[in-house]
């Protein structure tokens, strides 16, 4: 079945947050300023570009009732998906303070705890994106 | 009719004609009046409601 133009846009979307966020948080050994914003910008290149093409090569770009209900749906995911995690993150960083694993003072502790919900935050949209695309597929 | 063509009438994606007649998607009541509007039949002869344990 030939793909609407929302599909192919969340396809562009997951796999450019995969090109992007995947090495950063597999294979980075030291947290940076630098690092992450230079993922930022990443993401927002590639973003760019990908949705220029595919908005370039679609004729038709219209989004009707049933793009909009996957649309909440994704974002009902998503926004399940990190308020869990960041119930689960706060609960693991009071549990590390209270057992005196991390002084409050310390700015690297500080730095791996915003990378850990910045991490949260790319698993919420990557959840929001792949829903959608499921849903897609599936029956409504 | 094409697809394309009742999809433009109704004012939906191609996609979406194609997911209604899967039985993938459920319409809204608008989107269903439009769809046998387009199609001169009335509403009953698009839409069938089973109960789910019936399909």
């Amino acid at each position: 079945m030939a793909l609407s133009y929302r599909e192919k846009s969340l396809y562009a979307s997951l796999a450019a947050e995969l090109l992007v966020y995947l090495p950063y948080f597999f294979f980075h050994h030291q947290n940076s300023v630098n690092k992450v914003a230079g993922m930022i910008a990443g993401i927002i290149v590639l973003q760019i570009l990908l949705q220029g093409i595919i908005a370039a090569f679609t004729r038709n770009r219209m989004t009707d009732e049933r793009d909009r209900l996957i649309e909440l749906r994704g974002y009902r995911a998503g926004y399940m998906t990190i308020a869990g995690l960041m119930i689960l993150g706060l609960a693991m960083l009071w549990f590390h303070f209270k057992a005196g694993h991390f002084p409050v003072n310390n700015g690297w502790a500080a730095l791996h705890f915003l990378s850990a919900f910045f991490g949260m935050l790319v698993i919420a949209d990557i959840t929001k994106t792949a829903t959608q695309i499921v849903s897609y597929r599936r029956a409504l | 009719m094409t697809q394309q063509q009742l999809a433009d009438q109704v004012g939906v994606t191609r996609q979406t004609v194609i997911a209604m007649e899967q039985d993938k998607y459920s319409p809204s009541l608008e989107t269903a009046f439009k769809v046998a509007l387009a199609l001169g039949v009335k509403l009953e002869q698009c839409f069938q409601y089973e109960p789910r344990g019936k399909r």
